[in-house]
């Protein structure tokens, strides 16, 4: 059994939004504005032409954070959101009510309702999917043009991204609100 | 063959109790027989016309889904939560307004006991036909709530206790209903101890949001039972204005100054609360709870729910010292109206703030506040709950003596 996290060198990202295509693609996730797994948040560029801040412009690649301590995890009443045995936060979509608790509750907006099976969806690591094929990639690394994305084991010491967590500065969003994030940003 | 003898035995036991229960044989003549007045009429009207939303609405639903409503991603809960929490307050409040006579012993208050635990049973009725169509799979609830309860989910808590609170309050309006008092005291205290936990999980079911600021905390819990209480006053004021066609009994008059006394006491601590729940919430700039306390103060439903709900019942209260229980009937009828918006605003506020607050798409401003409008199908669902709670009374009324028996 792993524990899966990823890491993101979100300053490389160029907004091409590959990985959104890639995982819904992957994942056959409907189309539609509010049926996303994954997205790139932009910052547009502060100031007024000619006096524009450059280094305001950025890009922040987010979805699922994965939390240790998944507050939707914690708020189901039916326990259909659940840690499979890598740590990932799935949903079982049988003992899903559609109570819509988990949407409100996640701090990260990750969830989303699926319209063919008429539940809550997220991020799954490509867990039913690449991983279950035998894949250690998910759909959004694996097709990152400027590889952004490394995806890993975070208990297996030599694994690319344990070695880059211990080797470069991190954070991880709305850390003060104790969920642990498994998605570390690079800085 | 013997399986089939003693389920006939436990049949007809059941049917042996349900004779014993005081009732009136009603048809459906008599419950068309009512007095031919303007307002009756319109009421009746009302009613039927709400009915029928409620039956197109739930079409609609069934149909569409939840694309029938103005829910979104980013605003998930919204007007049928609302309503729910309406109508289960409404509940809980009157559970203890009758409580006040039959499990405390307040002589003054048993006029209303049978009446307001009537009504509290139908309002929670009202309550689960609305939120039965918003949640999305309401069967699958009940079959994995019980074989994988989520313990540590505030829903779970709140949706259990109020299935047993709903089961005591009606063992408790069958006792009261055989006037057997002793075993109504002990159901009606713990119906009223059960709902009074399942209340307070509603919420906490918003108390637990550690990511929305603006409703994390302590406050929400205690103030559904303080708001309770409030909304149950109303309701036996308009009841009771609507029992007596506004010519009180001195008996029931003198309840009602009592409820009144007790009403200005209680609108005077939550307008105490909430003015420094929003000071609280403002100062020092936290993001997240003070921009949002200081948007609210600017959205016109706000403030419905402070003059509504609290300030015009209040001064009218003020006014007389309590003694107005005429004007108080009209106070109360504002004060639910006020109710509902502080029902509403208690949904809607929580959303308000974005928890992504990076634009995403292109041609799109970053967010701000997130915006929600009720669709008609989710309107006409809340109005159908207000039918069926008015119809559910009104059999009521018929089928069973509300009035205090006489011996008391």
């Amino acid at each position: 059994m792993a524990r899966y996290g990823m890491a993101l060198d979100y300053k490389n990202c160029i907004n091409c939004k590959a990985c959104e295509v890639a995982c819904k693609e992957e994942n056959g996730v409907l189309l539609g504005a509010d049926k996303h797994r994954i997205w790139v948040g932009v910052n547009e560029i502060e100031g007024v032409w000619p006096n524009l801040s450059i280094s305001s412009s950025s890009f922040l690649p987010s979805q699922c954070q994965q939390c240790d301590n998944a507050p939707c995890e914690e708020v189901c009443p039916t326990h259909a959101t659940y840690y499979d045995e890598n740590g990932v936060v799935r949903v079982d979509s049988d003992k899903c009510i559609l109570c819509s608790y988990c949407m409100n509750a996640c701090p990260y907006d990750a969830r989303y309702v699926d319209d063919r099976t008429v539940t809550v969806d997220k991020c799954t690591f490509c867990s039913d999917t690449r991983l279950a094929r035998g894949l250690t990639t998910t759909a959004c690394q694996n097709t990152c043009p400027t590889k952004v994305r490394t995806f890993g084991d975070l208990d297996d010491p030599e694994s690319e991204i344990s070695i880059l967590l211990k080797t470069r500065d991190h954070f991880s969003l709305k850390a003060n609100l104790g969920t642990e994030p498994k998605l570390f940003y690079l800085t | 063959m013997a399986e089939a003898v003693t389920n006939e035995g436990i049949v007809a036991k059941v049917k042996a109790f349900l004779a014993t229960i005081p009732h009136n044989k009603i048809t459906l003549r008599d419950l068309l027989n009512y007095p031919k007045t303007p307002v009756n009429n319109f009421i009746a009207l009302l009613t039927v016309l709400f009915l029928a939303f409620f039956v197109i609405g739930v079409g609609n639903y069934l149909i569409h889904g939840h694309e029938a409503y103005g829910v979104t991603r980013e605003h998930p809960w919204g007007l049928l939560i609302a309503v729910y929490i309406f109508f289960v307050v409404s509940s809980t409040g009157l559970c203890i307004v009758g409580s006040l006579g039959d499990v405390f012993g307040f002589k003054d208050y048993e006029v209303i006991s049978k009446r307001a635990i009537f009504g509290s049973i139908v309002t929670i009725l009202s309550g689960f036909a609305v939120i039965a169509f918003e949640i999305g799979h309401p069967i699958r609830m009940m079959i994995w709530n019980v074989l994988t309860p989520g313990l540590r989910s505030a829903i779970w808590w709140m949706g259990t206790l109020y299935g047993l609170y709903l089961t005591f309050m009606i063992i408790e309006f069958v006792f009261l209903l055989k006037h057997d008092m002793r075993r109504a005291k002990i159901f009606g205290l713990i119906g009223l101890l059960v709902g009074l936990a399942a209340h307070s999980n509603l919420g906490g079911v918003f108390g637990f949001l550690n990511t929305r600021l603006i409703s994390q905390g302590v406050f929400y819990p205690t103030y559904f039972i303080l708001t309770a209480f409030i909304t149950g006053i109303y309701l036996a004021f308009i009841m009771m204005g609507f029992r007596y066609r506004l010519k009180f009994p001195d008996n029931i008059r003198k309840m009602l100054v009592g409820l009144a006394k007790i009403q200005g006491l209680l609108l005077a601590i939550l307008m105490f609360f909430e003015t420094w729940k929003m000071m609280t919430a403002i100062y020092g700039g936290v993001p997240g709870r003070s921009d949002v306390a200081e948007h609210i103060l600017t959205t016109w439903p706000f403030w419905a729910e402070v003059l509504l709900g609290m300030l015009i019942p209040f001064l009218i209260i003020l006014k007389s010292k309590g003694q107005n229980v005429t004007g108080m009937f009209w106070g109360s009828l504002i004060g639910m109206v006020g109710i509902f918006f502080m029902r509403y605003d208690l949904v809607h506020d929580t959303q308000l703030k974005p928890l992504q607050m990076m634009k995403v798409r292109e041609y799109q401003l970053p967010p701000e506040w997130v915006h929600y409008a009720p669709s008609a199908t989710e309107i006409m669902i809340s109005l159908g709950g207000l039918g069926i709670c008015i119809l559910l009374y009104y059999i009521g009324t018929k089928l069973f003596n509300l009035d205090a028996d006489t011996e008391h």
